[in-house]
């Protein structure tokens, strides 16, 4: 072995310590019989990590990315890739940080909604991947006897995601999906945002007032009466007619029981 | 020298099992191209997926695979284990290959000679490891452990490199044909790769093809590059973004006249184009692929 | 908790007609065909790809340093915000 090949040379941890760090040169012990430039052969690897890793970011943040345009985004996720690159191989689920990170983000806080627009795109990419399971709909329902209603224990559907928000992200995500021209919004009208995804199409929607607040009651157990209460309690515009609409017919549920006995 | 056709004996880089996957060209599968497909049925050998997409709980990946699966053979392809990589293996990530392998029942299993995590951070990366006696024994190590875990025989696929190392003490086939004979593996070779390398690093692509233990091959990978430059020296980039590039086809003719037709998968994961355009790719393989075969039969007949 | 210092905020009564007109008015939605189809397919993101060469675009230096960021949001925002969004001052809200 050349004495001029220091410990570990050719090792894993030069590698990747210097993957992530753009300014440094190659890792010792790299040869380029072909005679061209060790920096610029690692520079491909260096390029493809970054590379890919903002394109993962800008599949899973496409709303984001519209709204600040695709050079702020890229910089932007740059910064997050290299302070928290993935630590499981499955990349779908790459980004549940990077909402905060974006909330924490000196350039990006005249946005101040940019960050609960992340959070939201992160809860569509769970629904994607979410479990799957049949939905309950209205006729399952209808056929609790109007006495225990009060008492059913609903299920949550796998792919439920609530994000709850002071500014309106799910405005500001449809038009920045569906519209070439994006419409203006009023930001400041607080949306609450539920996705879910009962067969294989996610969809967003807004919830009635209240609901955030009456479908996380119901996805800790307690019985649909005593949501209602918990909800009514947090939220006085509480409306439990639309809501239970939303729970009867959009597959936000997969089980119904009364108390402890299953449907 | 190696006979022309697949070899008599049983061979762990062709197995018997369930699913099995003809010596025919077939295609990564691409979400751009789920329903076309599902629709129109086409005719190819077989789908191979990258396993960390389907790792989800549910949802429409597994389902359209489930459907496509119904239709075709399967080839499970890894791209994220790091059998490379100096630490051990992630068992929460063997057993979620374990399960896609249980319910998918794909005809072969590959991963690559690469490592692509390092102390727990993951770089969406195929990154290259020096060849010398202490890689070896790892890389062996790591690939008994997972043909242990799946219960199967895996291929190991030859990496595209843009660099060589100090620390290498063993060229690229004689490590791959040592890692196969110690762990009984089979290797998928990427000849596409194969020409890559040789480029990069002043290498003769045909040379290598010629040392290499082709008995143990048990799948052939194409795919298109892209061309950049290092000083004036040609550097090309594995880049899974073309039509099978040109220079490749006369080194995959020249490896099936060593190996006889094995089961060929044109990759295209960037710019992914009209599935017309990925199928007109699998049929040209196809094309070679029934004249090898012819070769062969004629060579056995003489 | 809560519940159980607090009266009563929604009548037994309050709950049945709620529940009963959202059953009427959901069986009568129900027929639309929901998400029937199997939506849009995400990209998968694992791949075995060199992504954009060796392009400079991942490895900018500037593109890294926060101290030296001069970007500034240059998509949608301005056109589809209004009115309290644009140009606010306010620290971003960490929730």
């Amino acid at each position: 072995m050349p004495a001029s090949l220091e410990r570990g040379a050719g090792g894993e941890r030069a590698f990747a310590a210097r993957l992530l760090d753009p300014d440094c040169a190659a890792p010792r012990g790299l040869r380029v019989p072909a005679g061209g430039s060790a920096d610029r052969r690692f520079s491909v690897y260096r390029n493809n990590v970054a590379v890919g890793l903002v394109a993962t970011l800008a599949a899973r943040f496409p709303v984001c990315r519209r709204l600040v345009g695709d050079a702020f985004f890229d910089a932007m996720a740059s910064l997050f890739a290299l302070q928290s690159p993935p630590r499981s191989a499955v990349m779908s689920a790459y980004g549940e940080g990077f909402p905060a990170f974006v909330a924490e983000f000196p350039p990006a806080c005249g946005l101040p909604y940019l960050a609960d627009v992340a959070r939201l795109e992160v809860a569509l990419g769970r629904a994607y991947h979410a479990a799957d399971a049949e939905p309950l709909g209205p006729a399952a329902f209808g056929r609790f006897p109007q006495g225990a209603w009060g008492e059913l224990v609903v299920g949550l559907h796998p792919s439920v995601n609530l994000v709850a928000s002071p500014h309106a992200i799910v405005s500001l995500w449809e038009t920045n999906t569906r519209d070439a021209t994006v419409r203006p919004v009023a930001v400041a009208q607080a949306e609450d945002a539920l996705v879910v995804r009962p067969h294989l199409a996610a969809a967003v929607s807004v919830l009635p007032p209240g609901g955030h607040a009456f479908l996380s009651a119901l996805a800790t157990g307690v019985p649909l009466a005593r949501a209602a209460e918990e909800a009514a309690a947090r939220v006085p515009a509480f409306d439990l007619a639309a809501n239970l609409v939303i729970l009867f017919r959009s597959g936000v549920a997969a089980t119904a029981r009364i108390g402890a006995a299953p449907l | 020298m190696q006979p022309p056709t697949m070899p008599p004996i049983p061979n762990p880089a062709r197995p018997n099992g369930h699913g099995r996957v003809p010596a025919r060209a077939g295609a990564g599968l691409k979400p751009e191209h789920y329903a076309e497909i599902v629709e129109t049925r086409p005719d190819l050998g077989f789908f191979e997926i990258h396993a960390e997409n389907y790792m989800g709980a549910g949802g429409p990946p597994l389902a359209w695979l489930t459907r496509i699966r119904e239709a075709y053979p399967l080839s499970l392809h890894g791209v994220g284990l790091s059998i490379g990589g100096e630490g051990p293996l992630d068992a929460a990530h063997l057993d979620r290959l374990r399960e896609l392998n249980r319910r998918f029942e794909p005809g072969l299993f590959s991963e690559h000679l690469a490592w692509s995590t390092h102390e727990g951070k993951y770089f969406n990366d195929l990154l290259p490891l020096p060849y010398n006696a202490d890689t070896l024994a790892r890389v062996v190590m790591h690939i008994d452990q997972v043909q242990t875990r799946l219960g199967r025989t895996m291929l190991l696929e030859n990496p595209a490199s843009y660099a060589e190392f100090e620390a290498s003490t063993i060229s690229e086939v004689d490590f791959l044909a040592e890692i196969a004979a110690r762990s009984g593996c089979g290797l998928l070779l990427d000849v596409s790769n194969v020409y890559i390398s040789g480029i990069n690093n002043g290498r003769d692509p045909g040379a290598y093809l010629d040392a290499f233990p082709m008995r143990h091959v048990g799948e052939i990978h194409l795919s298109g590059y892209a061309e950049d430059e290092d000083g004036g020296i040609p550097l090309l980039i594995d880049a899974h973004v073309a039509r099978v590039s040109d220079p490749v086809w006369p080194y995959y003719r020249r490896a099936l006249a060593r190996c006889g037709p094995v089961p060929t998968l044109i990759e295209w994961d960037n710019d992914v184009p009209a599935w017309a355009v990925l199928h007109a790719d699998v049929r040209r393989a196809d094309a070679v692929l029934r004249e090898a075969a012819g070769l062969s039969d004629h060579a056995r007949v003489a | 908790m809560r519940n159980n210092l607090t009266p009563h905020l929604i009548a037994a009564t309050a709950l049945a007609t709620a529940f009963s007109a959202a059953l009427t008015v959901a069986a009568s939605a129900d027929d639309k065909p929901t998400e029937k189809c199997y939506g849009v397919a995400l990209k998968g993101q694992n791949d075995c790809a060199a992504g954009a060469g060796t392009s400079c675009a991942g490895t900018s230096k500037k593109n890294y340093q926060g101290n030296a960021w001069k970007l500034v949001p240059k998509g949608t925002c301005e056109a589809t915000v209004t009115p309290t969004g644009k140009g606010s001052l306010s620290p971003v809200a960490s929730r």
